[in-house]
């Protein structure tokens, strides 16, 4: 489902962030991608987002090639992989409903299909009681699960999350992770940077771990450290 | 374009102009005030170029005719002087006609005793009008040179100084309208910024959850339309009623110099102005959304 291939990169400022970087994630796999700040968890992230290409290297997803994506065929591709954020990114003037239709809405769903995938999404991270509420009356944990059901919302077949429990108590955390597990398996691929050593102990999941833009271990059924 | 989605496009321009009511107010002010000045301009210009066309054709030359030609010998010198390529009419005013012009301008006792044919000093004169107004010298000069003509006269530095004077006017006018509307066109990119700026985040999410590029500029677009119309429509309406007062208020005052009459002029302004703020809004508004959408 993802294969990564000799992938660098290098920001504009010289930081050398990743390192020829060859990887192969498989469908339905949960991934944790480890490391120390600054190993480089964040920028494969980002790299899978399309915020950005690589400096060199291919990087496949969903049998599309990355790096040969024309800028008007890079929303269709964000339309099919659902991404979570540390810092939650909701609109704040926007009820919890309205956030997760936001979504919706912004590829052209019909109002009918919205009207019914919504709540959907909501029942699915426990919130449909909330859905009017606006985000600053929510918790963390229930801000980030607002993330979580406009990420699934769309029904995208990979969720890249970077460090969504970053801004998290431990408890608070892995409710996140029981919802990203889920829908791991209801049939969606996750990806998910961490330095959460507690949470990756507890998953047994695939390990992938940096250090200075390089690979230094692929486990499955992998530990922190 | 589904019908849906222009739908949402109008309801979020309309939103967001209530959102940042301010700020909406802002840009319209600005595109009134420009459009205002413009608009100003666009008339004043108008009317001088009237104006200055009104005196040029009003510019011709007197050839006055030497006192010992017989009637043939006018006759000819006629027929010499309208075959002079630029000259467009020619008109014989003779010496009692002459005298019964001033008698009509100047009153009975400026006259009084030289009615007689005999006694009567003015000469037989050509009124030439030339075909454009700028040969008006040319063809004085060359009238100078044919045998039978006395003297020629024409405002001659009033003439040269009149189509100088115009033409500078008519750039001075040009200039500035450009400038303004360039002008314009920045200050409603710069506040219709501000508002992009205020929904950084929401446009930001609208590139991760996959809208295109369109679906986020368009509601910017629309909104900056509908600023740079309802901007351009306070000036237009202004300037409706200023230019009426000013056409009435000139018909009694200066009657001299007409004003374009009203009907003549102010649609021309009008749907000027409209398409101007129509552009300068839309134009605005796409420049200072570029940015936004490099993710």
């Amino acid at each position: 489902m993802i294969e990564i291939r000799h992938v660098n990169m290098v920001y504009p400022n010289g930081v050398r962030a990743l390192n020829d970087i060859n990887l192969n994630i498989d469908r339905n796999e949960f991934v944790f991608v480890v490391g120390a700040s600054g190993a480089g968890k964040s920028t494969l992230i980002r790299l899978l987002g399309l915020e950005f290409p690589p400096t060199a290297g291919k990087i496949k997803v969903l049998g599309k090639e990355l790096t040969r994506l024309r800028r008007r065929e890079i929303p269709a591709y964000r339309r099919s992989i659902g991404v979570v954020f540390q810092d939650f990114r909701l609109l704040e003037n926007r009820c919890v409903y309205d956030n997760v239709a936001f979504a919706m809405q912004v590829v052209g769903a019909r109002p009918r299909d919205i009207r019914r995938r919504v709540p959907e999404a909501l029942e699915a991270v426990g919130l449909l009681d909330k859905a009017r509420m606006k985000p600053q009356e929510l918790s963390g944990g229930e801000q980030q699960r607002v993330c979580l059901a406009r990420a699934i919302v769309n029904n995208p077949s990979l969720i890249i999350a970077d460090e969504p429990t970053g801004n998290l108590d431990p408890k608070t955390s892995m409710e996140i992770i029981e919802h990203l597990k889920a829908i791991n398996i209801r049939g969606t691929t996750v990806i998910m940077a961490t330095h959460d050593r507690e949470i990756v102990n507890a998953l047994k999941k695939r390990v992938i771990a940096l250090e200075n833009g390089r690979i230094i271990r692929d486990e499955q059924r992998g530990e922190y450290s | 374009m589904l019908i849906r989605n222009i739908l949402h496009y109008i309801k979020e321009a309309f939103l967001s102009i209530g959102r940042n009511g301010w700020m909406s107010f802002a840009s319209v002010s600005v595109v009134a005030v420009s459009l205002f000045i413009l608009g100003t301009f666009y008339l004043v210009n108008l009317n001088a170029e009237h104006i200055t066309a009104e005196l040029e054709s009003q510019v011709e030359i007197i050839a006055e005719v030497a006192e010992d030609l017989t009637a043939e010998e006018i006759e000819q010198l006629r027929v010499t002087v309208i075959q002079l390529p630029e000259v467009e009419e020619v008109r014989f005013v003779s010496k009692s006609e002459a005298l019964q012009r001033l008698k009509e301008r100047m009153g009975e006792e400026w006259v009084e005793g030289y009615e007689d044919e005999e006694r009567n000093p003015l000469p037989h004169s050509f009124e030439i009008r030339t075909i454009v107004p700028q040969d008006v010298p040319v063809v004085a000069g060359k009238l100078e040179k044919i045998p039978g003509i006395a003297d020629v006269e024409y405002g001659a530095g009033v003439v040269e100084k009149l189509f100088r004077v115009g033409s500078v006017v008519r750039w001075i006018g040009l200039t500035f309208m450009v400038g303004l509307a360039v002008t314009a066109m920045f200050l409603i990119a710069n506040t219709i910024k501000l508002t992009v700026n205020a929904r950084s985040k929401e446009i930001m999410i609208m590139k991760w959850v996959g809208a295109t590029e369109w679906f986020i500029r368009w509601p910017f677009v629309i909104e900056g339309i509908i600023l740079g119309l309802i901007g351009a429509l306070i000036p237009s309406l202004l300037l409706y009623y200023l230019y009426g007062e000013a056409v009435n208020w000139s018909q009694t005052n200066i009657n001299f110099l007409p004003l374009l009459p009203s009907y003549l002029v102010i649609g021309e302004l009008i749907k000027l102005l409209l398409l101007l703020g129509t552009i300068i809004g839309a134009l605005g508004s796409a420049l200072s959304v570029r940015r936004f959408l490099k993710v």
